[in-house]
């Protein structure tokens, strides 16, 4: 999977924009969205905020996490605890992204949500190497990550299934009787 | 108990925002245990080093001394005998000076606890309540030089140490006693408040009076402190007031540098610039009465006067937040921990002010301001000038801009628009049309009004108006292709969105605030003064349009108690509507005789105390409560720009958390929001007709869900009283599920109030019924049937008969002799049935007979029709036609199909198609003979039908004719007619123009039968055709025409 597929997937996700223009309701395969009235807030998909707001035709309204407070909050968690905890959003990263790359001037202190969602994220990418080190450095056979983001499990799974292929034949060739067997990959 | 201390002025410095500043520094400092009180400390404004805490017990006349710090260390001075007025310290605090009472003021020396010397320089009075002056003394500061003792109109000064009468301070034009004394910080002036409100500074090196200023209420002064610059004095008064006197001694700056030195460690420079700049700003050197002690208006910002500028809102809030937890009292009000004390206390507490008798009735509260709804306080640096449906107007006004930004929700109106705001507007309104703005006047510049008519199809985009001299423009509002503005001198002068000066009209009051709205203005004005908090609103409700008039003329405003306007506007349908500082919303009920009714109380739904919604919009259609949530305030800031909530509407009717209550609420705000529908329609603007159906089918169906409810809870006279609310036919509902579920008594009312109903609706709209084309079609059945009865002598009996009788009637006359003679068998069959008069039998009975059918319970009186009268008087409910017997059952009864029009065409022409296509089989002759059958003209069609049977009941005859008219509002007109006989010719039998919707009929009376026939024809026609195409008004009523003729025919 790649990473843009997984951004198109968050592209779904609803954001709240305030138009600046009237429309009726549209209908569309994915559901109903409208009706536009100037200046009420209304919940669309990403994409269609994404689009409206390079077309100049709205204003985004931030999620309600991010926010710099929030963030900060969730960092200090996320450094805190030894698991993984809950994310505002199950595509925060991509929301902040894409939300911060179009419509960075609606919403405050983007430079600081930017770099706390990072940290965010740096955080629970180091976990996620840290636990993939002790899985493999103890050779478990399985393990539970919970809280996971579709984009982190994205990020780690080539690498780690390829590593363990790899692994999983040098060990099998330091085995004595074993070599001259074909192996599979999984 | 509890002592009260104003610790010091050192919020003086903020001149501008006020002395209330000054209110929130009196602190609740200490607490004490014991049974005595410390009496009017917390009148005495001045800097204490060591808090002097003056008891009035009444048992022992003693003077207590505590130190702050250590409050265990108490040292009592014993020697007076009466209560203790007041006492002042020594700045170097080896002495204390006290009044009493008793006439003596005495020095003390506080290490030793004894009398140093004693004057007897007052009167005599045994309590501190009759004692004709507080004698406020005052040691000279810093070096403590004098003492200043007030006596009488004078003021003694004695020399520290010696105690010698060193001087006397008078002044001729002071008569009144002198209350208090209190030196500038410099210690070379002296101030003096005396009882009647005089204000007298001395300088005490010449002994010459500098200044002198009366109170502007001519309340007696209490107590005085200085502004550690020495240019301010702070006072109260015995009516609970603040006052501040500015530009004092402005010759003594060299002397007050010094004295600011004193306390650079209380106060940093800006603060001084900042008094500076207040001094400059401050409108006159005049006293300004600050707050109202006891006034509930804590977190009202815009109603103090303030000249300075506040740095940001966080000032304001701050402030308010402040005074929301410090709940402050004053005057006859005792603090309430003191009246806590209880025990000895309470009754033995000597009045705090006793030097005249307190007025304690209502007291007239500060009047509102004139303001824009929808905008921010003025005074703020960065604003909203006005946010309403069409755009927002922000306003900057900060050291490097002072500008104004228009941007607008929609952009398809307008751009975006930045002004530079050279002329200082502070008023503003925005529309589809046009931005307005206003500024009040400066000393050389008038008030001026600006419009920026961005809609205008000329180049000029732009014009202003100067204001006459002396006139400030206090309010303004826009609406479509007018402008309003409501001036100080109480008029209202009406503006084209042009520029051209219209009408011109004077208010009964200052203007408040002023909505527009397509051609309604809205203006609410001061009435007369408000007590106790209250404000004292009118309101104006003016209809601009051609005929103008005025739909509120000046009624008071219904508001919150204790609270005033906060907003003022119009739906966006037109309903007049407006918040109040309580956050509730009302709304104008036009239909309950333009009476306002709460829909709404924002309050509800803020989580905490300090949190408000800012409204700034109601939309009846849907149902919307457009506002901003403001945290902890009560104004949005313009940065992070505020995004819009939706608040639901809510009537506060009682027990809304049961079923019965919710419903209740749903159907009368359903009731309330659809008013605008009438009063649009009534004033000309179309109305979306599907919404308004919509509108009252949602009512209606509460309706019935309410009086199900009430039927289940065996509440039956409730639902009686529910069904006189509900249109015809959700009544016949009504009677059917009440016969369904046995409740025949119901049923019986229910069908009392059908006929009700049905002779109301009847005499209110008999003009709109003229178009009903089944109308007429039951009126023509009701005349035949009239002039039958007639002709029977039973129409009396007849009235009340349900049409369905009636129709029957005519069935069974026809059918007996297909004659109209015979008057035996009308006669028998009534009295046959002497049930027919009880229409609920009888519509029982008809249901029977008509399982498929509705069971409309319809009837009217029927009054005798003039046959040639144009415009029809009666009316028949249109669920006659419900009685209709579906075709098939008929068919079965009597035991014969009669032939469509269709099918004698179809006889006629069968040989031509078998002809033309002989291979067809039976059904595909039908079908093609069908298609042909359409494509025929519709008068072929007719004349085929008309042509093809009829018997001429002569009896018919007895009509001379009956003029049917028929009119269609948005296809043109449909006429059917039937004329005499004699007017009746073969080639103008019928003409049905089908494809245009136009229909007209010329008949015979006497071929009323043919006409059925040829109506059967048509009906016939459309019964098909509808369920080939589609379904219009036309084909319905030409369906329902069709219908009740066949009952007719049977």
């Amino acid at each position: 999977m790649d990473p843009s597929e997984v951004e198109f997937l968050a592209e779904k996700e609803l954001v709240k924009i305030i138009p600046n223009f009237s429309l009726d309701k549209i209908y569309l395969i994915g559901g109903d969205l409208g009706p536009f009235n100037p200046g009420l807030p209304v919940d669309v998909p990403l994409w269609l905020a994404l689009n409206f707001k390079q077309r100049q035709k709205c204003r985004i309204i931030p999620p309600d996490w991010m926010d710099v407070e929030k963030l900060e909050e969730i960092r200090e968690l996320e450094k805190r605890e030894e698991a993984f905890t809950p994310v505002p959003s199950p595509y925060y990263m991509e929301l902040t992204k894409l939300l911060l790359n179009h419509a960075s001037d609606n919403i405050p202190k983007a430079d600081e949500i930017r770099t706390l969602v990072k940290d965010i994220w740096d955080t629970r990418i180091a976990k996620l190497r840290l636990s993939a080190d002790s899985f493999i450095s103890q050779q478990e056979a399985h393990a539970k990550l919970d809280n996971l983001t579709l984009m982190e499990i994205n990020t780690i799974r080539e690498f780690l299934l390829d590593s363990l292929n790899c692994m999983y034949k040098l060990r099998s060739n330091l085995q004595p009787g074993s070599s001259g067997r074909t192996f599979t990959d999984f | 108990i509890c002592v009260w201390c104003d610790l010091e002025s050192d919020s003086t410095p903020h001149g501008s925002a006020s002395s209330r500043f000054m209110v929130e520094t009196l602190w609740l400092i200490l607490s004490f245990g014991g049974p005595w009180i410390f009496q009017c400390s917390f009148w005495c404004v001045g800097v204490l080093l060591l808090m002097s805490l003056p008891s009035a017990p009444l048992s022992d006349f003693m003077v207590k001394v505590v130190e702050v710090a250590d409050s265990s260390q108490q040292k009592t001075l014993r020697g007076h005998e009466a209560p203790v007025l007041s006492v002042a310290f020594d700045p170097k605090d080896e002495f204390l000076a006290s009044a009493c009472c008793d006439g003596s003021v005495v020095v003390w020396d506080i290490e030793q606890q004894t009398q140093v010397i004693s004057w007897p320089l007052l009167k005599k009075t045994n309590d501190v309540s009759n004692a004709r002056s507080l004698c406020r003394l005052a040691f000279q500061p810093s070096s403590g030089k004098f003492l200043a003792v007030p006596v009488e109109s004078k003021v003694h000064l004695y020399g520290r140490g010696s105690w010698d009468h060193a001087a006397t301070l008078s002044d001729d034009l002071l008569s009144q006693p002198i209350n208090v004394v209190s030196w500038s910080p410099c210690g070379q002036f002296l101030a003096a408040g005396a009882v009647g409100g005089s204000l007298t500074v001395w300088d005490v090196s010449s002994k010459l009076c500098v200044e002198r200023q009366k109170h502007e209420k001519g309340f007696s002064v209490c107590s005085l402190a200085w502004h550690p610059s020495g240019r301010q004095l702070a006072y109260t008064d015995t009516e609970g007031c603040l006052g501040l006197l500015d530009g004092v001694n402005t010759s003594i700056s060299a002397v007050d540098q010094k004295a600011d030195k004193d306390f650079d460690d209380l106060f940093d420079d800006d603060d001084d610039q900042l008094m500076d700049e207040g001094l400059s700003d401050s409108r006159s050197p005049a006293q300004k009465r600050a707050t109202r002690n006891e006034d509930d208006d804590e977190d009202d910002d815009f109603r103090i006067p303030s000249t300075g500028r506040v740095k940001n809102r966080g000032a304001i809030l701050d402030d308010e937040n402040s005074l929301d937890t410090a709940s402050l009292k004053f005057g006859e009000d005792k603090p309430a921990d003191e009246e806590d004390a209880g025990g000895p206390v309470g009754p033995a507490a000597p009045p705090l002010l006793p030097s005249r008798p307190v007025y304690e009735g209502p007291l007239p509260s500060l009047p509102q301001k004139a303001f824009q709804a929808g905008s921010t306080p003025a005074h703020l640096t960065h604003r909203f000038m006005m946010w309403n449906s069409v755009g927002i107007v922000r306003g900057y006004n900060d050291e490097q801009d002072n500008a104004i930004d228009v941007e607008f929700h929609d952009t398809a109106v307008h751009h975006a628009m930045h002004l530079t705001n050279s002329l200082g507007h502070t008023m503003a309104d925005i529309s589809q049309e046009a931005v307005l703005l206003a500024c009040p006047s400066t000393e050389e510049l008038a008030s001026k009004l600006q419009c920026l008519h961005f809609s205008s199809w000329d180049t000029n985009k732009e014009w202003m108006v100067d204001m006459p001299k002396g006139e400030d423009v206090k309010a303004l509002c826009l609406g479509q292709g007018w402008a309003a503005v409501a001036t100080s001198a109480l008029m209202v002068r009406l503006f084209s969105i042009g520029g051209i000066q219209r009408e011109v009209f004077s208010l009964p009051g200052p203007a408040v605030c002023m909505a527009g709205h397509g051609e309604q203005l809205l203006i609410v004005y001061h009435r007369a003064t408000g007590f106790d908090g209250d404000q004292a609103l009118g309101v104006q409700l003016l209809q601009l349009s051609r005929r103008r008039k005025q739909i509120l003329s000046g009624e008071p405003l219904p508001l919150s108690h204790k609270s005033y306007l906060s907003w003022l506007g119009f739906t966006a349908e037109g309903t007049p509507c407006f918040v109040d500082s309580e956050g509730v919303v009302r709304m104008l009920n036009r239909a309950l005789a333009n009476t306002w009714t709460p829909v709404c109380s924002t309050r509800d739904t803020c989580k905490s105390k300090s949190d408000h919604y800012w409204v700034v919009g109601v939309h009846e259609n849907p149902q919307q409560l457009r506002c901003i949530p403001c945290k902890g305030s009560r104004y949005p800031p313009t940065l992070p720009r505020p995004a819009v909530a939706i608040l639901p509407f809510k009537l506060p009717l009682c027990q809304t958390t049961t079923e019965k209550g919710q419903m209740e609420e749903q159907f009368w705000r359903s009731v309330l929001f659809h008013n605008h529908y009438s009063f649009l329609s009534a004033s000309g603007f179309e109305v979306d007709e599907d919404a308004q159906t919509q509108s009252e089918k949602e009512k209606q169906e509460l309706l019935m869900k309410m009086f199900a409810l009430s039927c289940r809870l065996e509440r039956e006279f409730r639902c009686v009283e529910l069904a006189e609310l509900m249109t015809q036919n959700v009544v016949t509902l009504a009677i059917r599920y009440a016969s369904r579920s046995r409740r025949m008594a119901l049923a019986q009312r229910l069908s009392e109030i059908a006929m009700e109903k049905a002779v109301q609706s009847q005499q209110e709209e008999p003009e709109e019924q003229e178009e009903d084309l089944q109308y007429c079609s039951v009126r023509l059945a009701l005349s035949l049937f009239e002039e039958l009865t007639l002709q029977q002598k039973l129409l009396i009996r007849f009235r009340t008969v349900p049409a369905v009788f009636l129709c029957r009637l005519c069935e069974k006359t026809s059918e007996a002799s297909g004659c109209f003679q015979v008057s035996a068998t009308g006669k028998s069959s009534v009295s046959a049935q002497p049930r027919a008069a009880n229409i609920l039998d009888n519509m029982t009975s008809s249901r029977k007979s008509t399982p498929l059918s509705g069971p409309a319970a319809k009837t009217s009186k029927s009054p005798v029709l003039k046959p040639l009268a144009p415009r029809p008087k009666t009316k028949v409910p249109e669920r006659v036609r419900k009685f209709r017997t579906p075709r098939a059952l008929e068919d079965r009864e009597h035991g014969h199909l009669p032939k469509t029009g269709f099918q004698l065409w179809l006889e006629e022409n069968r040989k031509s198609i078998t002809a033309d296509s002989p291979d067809l089989d039976e059904t595909e002759v039908i079908r093609e003979a069908m298609g042909r059958f359409r494509v025929l003209s519709a008068e072929e069609r007719l004349v085929s039908g008309a042509g093809a049977r009829f018997s001429v009941p002569e009896q018919l005859k007895m009509f001379d004719s009956i003029n049917l008219k028929l009119s269609e509002p948005e296809s043109g007109v449909s006429v059917a007619t039937i004329k005499s006989p004699d007017q009746w010719s073969k080639d103008s039998t019928i003409h049905h123009g089908n494809g245009d919707k136009h229909l007209s009929y010329v008949l015979p009376a006497a071929e009323i039968d043919k006409f059925i026939q040829a109506n059967a024809t048509i009906g016939e026609h459309f019964h098909q055709e509808k369920q080939h195409s589609c379904s219009g008004r036309t084909e319905r009523k030409y369906l329902q025409l069709f219908e009740s003729f066949l009952i007719m025919n049977k």
